[in-house]
C-alpha cells in the first residue's frame, strides 16, 4: 500500500473506524433497522392517512428521508467517538502524532463520512432489494448526493464532538442536536408545505438541502424536491467546509484536548 | 528568539528550556523553569505531586502552550514549530493511551500509521519490540485482556515505535508492583543500551531515579535543585541519624544544637551527620543515647535528599 505522507495517519484513523463499526455489530443492525422502522411503519401508517405527499406516495416519498437518516445518525455517531477518544485516552495517542492537530478533525471527518456512506450504501442495497428505490434513479447525482450529504453530516458531528466535554451529554446531543436536524428538514415533510416559522428553520438548516438532493436523485421529476441541485451542492459543500473548518480551529486551541491533559495534572494531586 | 537550529548545538542540547511558566486560572502551575539537558542524558525530573513535574512534560511534549518563556526540544522550538517536535519525540503518558477494543498488533499499527510509518516497518519494528517487551506471545490479544504490567509495557512500545530521539516519560511505573515495575525498569534500560535515546523521566519512586544520570528537583513549579544522584547523596551526608525517644521534642532540641535542622516524620526524627569521623557521632550516643529509645545510622539515599528538600530545607 503506497500513500504520500499525511495520508497515513488519515487513513489510520479510517481503518480503525470501519474495524470499530463491523465489530459493533448491533450498531450496524441498528442503522439498518431504524430506518425500516421509519419507512415500513411510519410510513406506512402516514400513507394510508395522507395518501401523497407533493404527487408522490408517502412511502416513495419517505425513501430519500430515511436513506439521509442513515447518514445523519452514522456520521454523527462516529464523529461523536472522539469524545470517547478524549475520555479513554486514545486521543493521546493522535494528539502527540507528528501532524496539525487540525489533521486530527479532518482525519475524523473523513472516517465518520465514510462510515455513513458505507452504511447508506448497505441500506440502499436492501431498499433495492425490497423494491423501494432504484426505478428511474439517477445513479451519478445519487452517488454526488451521498457523498455531499456524508461529508456534512459528519462535519456537524464534528463540531458537536469538539464542544463536547463527555459522552454524559449524550442524550442532550440526541435531543438538541440530532432530532431537531432530522425533523426540520424536508424528511417528513415538503419544505415549502410547512408554516413560516418551521419553513424558516429548514430552510436554513443544511440537512435539508442533503434530503433535497437525494430526492432530486431518487425520484427525478417528480417535483418533491423543493431546491435546485445546484443549490442544494454549494449548501452542502459550504456546510462541511464551515464545520470542518470551526472544529480545526476549536481544536488546535488545545482546550479541546486540554481537559484530558487537566485530568492527568490533576490526578497527580 | 531564535531556536538554535545548526546541528552542533542539536547534539549537545536535547532540550533547553528558559523561564519556562505555565499559569492556569488562579494557579502558577510552573514558575520560570531553566532545564539543559544533553542528547543521550537520562535525565530525571522529581517532586512531589502537584510540583509541576507532568506540566512541564507536556510543554516540552508541545501539547500545552506555555504561558511564558520557551523551550526547545531535538533544536525545534516547541511554540512555533509543534510538528517537528512531536516528530522527534515520543511520549508515554502518565494514564494509558491504547485503545482497549483493540488487540496488541492493531494497537502499534494505528499508532505507527500515525507516525507515518509504511507499514513493512511497522511490521519489523513491532516484531523486534514485542520480542524485547517480553510480548511476542501477545500480539493478537485485545488490549482489554493484558494485565496492567502488560499495558505499561505495550505502552513504552508504543511510545518508541516510531525510534524517536527523545523519550518522555511520565511517571512510567505508577500503579504497578515491584516485580513489574523492575521490569519495566530493564525494558527501559535495554531500549537505552540499544538505541543511546535520550530520556527524561518523571517520577516519585526514587529508588528509580538512581540509575540517572541526573536529576532536578522542583517543588511548587520552580527548580530547586539539580545534580547527579550520587552527589546530591553526598551532599546530604555522610551519615543519616534515625531516633526514636520519649521525649523526642527534647532529644531533638538538643541534637539540633549540635547537628543543625533535621525533620520529623512521626515518631521518628532524623539528622544529618556531615562528619565522616564516626567517633564523632559515638561519642554523640554516649552523650545521649540513654534519651532515646532507638538509635540507628546508616547511610543516606535519594528518599532522604527528597524529604530533605521537599521540606524546604537547603543542601548546602
Amino acid at each position: 500500500m503506497r500513500m504520500g505522507p499525511r495520508f497515513r495517519p488519515i487513513y489510520a484513523v479510517l481503518e480503525r473506524e470501519l474495524l470499530r463499526m463491523f465489530r459493533q455489530r448491533t450498531r450496524l443492525v441498528a442503522a439498518m433497522v431504524r430506518p425500516l422502522i421509519w419507512l415500513l411503519v411510519i410510513g406506512g401508517g402516514f400513507a394510508a392517512f395522507i395518501g401523497e405527499a407533493r404527487g408522490v406516495d408517502y412511502k416513495s416519498f419517505l425513501v430519500p428521508g430515511v436513506l439521509g437518516m442513515t447518514m445523519l445518525f452514522g456520521a454523527m455517531l462516529a464523529a461523536l467517538t472522539t469524545v470517547y477518544d478524549k475520555e479513554s485516552g486514545v486521543m493521546r495517542m493522535m494528539v502527540i502524532a507528528p501532524m496539525p492537530h487540525a489533521w486530527i478533525v479532518i482525519a475524523k471527518v473523513v472516517s465518520a463520512a465514510a462510515a455513513a456512506l458505507l452504511q447508506a450504501i448497505l441500506l440502499l442495497v436492501l431498499l433495492v432489494a425490497l423494491g423501494y428505490a432504484g426505478r428511474g434513479a439517477e445513479w451519478g447525482l445519487l452517488a454526488a448526493a451521498l457523498a455531499a450529504t456524508s461529508l456534512a453530516c459528519a462535519g456537524v458531528g464534528m463540531l458537536t464532538a469538539a464542544f463536547s466535554r463527555s459522552l454524559d451529554n449524550f442524550a442532550g446531543i440526541m435531543n438538541f442536536v440530532i432530532f431537531p436536524v432530522f425533523f426540520l428538514s424536508g424528511s417528513l415533510y415538503p419544505v415549502r408545505d410547512l408554516p413560516p416559522a418551521l419553513g424558516w428553520l429548514a430552510t436554513a438548516n443544511p440537512y435539508t438541502y442533503g434530503v433535497d438532493l437525494l430526492k432530486h436523485a431518487l425520484l427525478p421529476g417528480a417535483g418533491s424536491a423543493d431546491f435546485g441541485i445546484g443549490l442544494d451542492l454549494a449548501v452542502l459543500a459550504l456546510a462541511t467546509a464551515v464545520t470542518v473548518a470551526v472544529a480545526s480551529w476549536r481544536f488546535s486551541r488545545e482546550s479541546a484536548y486540554e481537559p484530558m491533559i487537566h485530568v492527568l495534572a490533576d490526578r497527580a494531586k | 528568539m531564535n531556536a538554535p537550529r545548526a546541528a552542533g548545538v542539536d547534539t549537545r542540547a536535547a532540550i533547553r528550556a528558559t523561564g519556562l511558566r505555565k499559569r492556569y486560572a488562579g494557579l502558577l502551575a510552573v514558575d520560570g523553569l531553566d532545564i539543559e539537558i544533553s542528547s543521550g542524558e537520562f535525565f530525571g525530573l522529581l517532586g512531589p505531586n502537584g510540583s509541576g513535574k507532568t506540566t512541564t512534560l507536556h510543554m516540552l511534549a508541545t501539547l500545552i502552550r506555555p504561558s511564558a518563556g520557551s523551550a526547545t526540544v531535538a533544536g525545534f522550538d516547541v511554540v512555533r514549530e509543534p510538528v517537528s517536535v512531536r516528530a522527534a519525540i515520543g511520549l508515554v503518558f502518565q494514564e494509558s493511551a491504547l485503545d482497549r477494543t483493540l488487540s496488541v498488533a492493531e494497537n502499534l499499527r494505528f499508532a505507527g500509521l500515525l507516525h507515518d510509518l509504511p507499514l513493512r516497518v511497522i511490521g519489523e519494528r513491532q516484531r523486534e519490540l514485542l520480542e524485547l517487551f517480553g510480548l511476542a506471545d501477545k500480539r493478537d490479544q485485545p488490549v482489554a485482556t493484558l494485565s496492567g504490567g502488560m499495558r505499561r509495557a505495550l505502552d513504552i512500545v508504543r511510545g518508541v515505535l516510531h525510534e524517536p530521539r527523545i523519550l518522555f516519560l511520565d511517571e512510567p511505573t505508577i500503579g504497578l508492583d515491584l516485580p513489574n515495575r523492575r521490569r519495566i525498569w530493564r525494558f527501559i534500560e535495554r531500549l537505552r543500551a540499544r538505541t543511546g535515546m535520550t530520556v527524561l523521566l518523571t517520577t516519585h519512586y526514587l529508588e528509580e531515579a538512581d540509575g540517572c544520570d541526573r536529576v532536578a528537583f522542583i517543588r511548587r513549579g520552580r527548580l530547586v535543585e539539580s545534580g547527579a544522584p550520587r552527589t546530591w547523596v553526598e551532599r546530604l551526608g555522610r551519615h543519616m541519624l534515625e531516633v526514636e525517644g520519649p521525649d523526642l521534642d527534647g532529644l531533638a532540641a538538643a541534637l539540633e544544637a549540635k547537628l543543625g535542622a533535621g525533620l520529623r516524620e512521626g515518631d521518628v526524627a532524623y539528622f544529618r551527620c556531615r562528619d565522616e569521623d564516626v567517633a564523632a557521632i559515638a561519642r554523640l550516643q554516649a552523650e545521649m543515647g540513654s534519651r532515646a529509645s532507638a538509635w540507628r545510622i546508616r547511610r543516606p539515599n535519594l528518599n532522604d535528599v527528597f524529604l530533605w528538600v521537599a521540606d524546604g530545607k537547603d543542601l548546602g
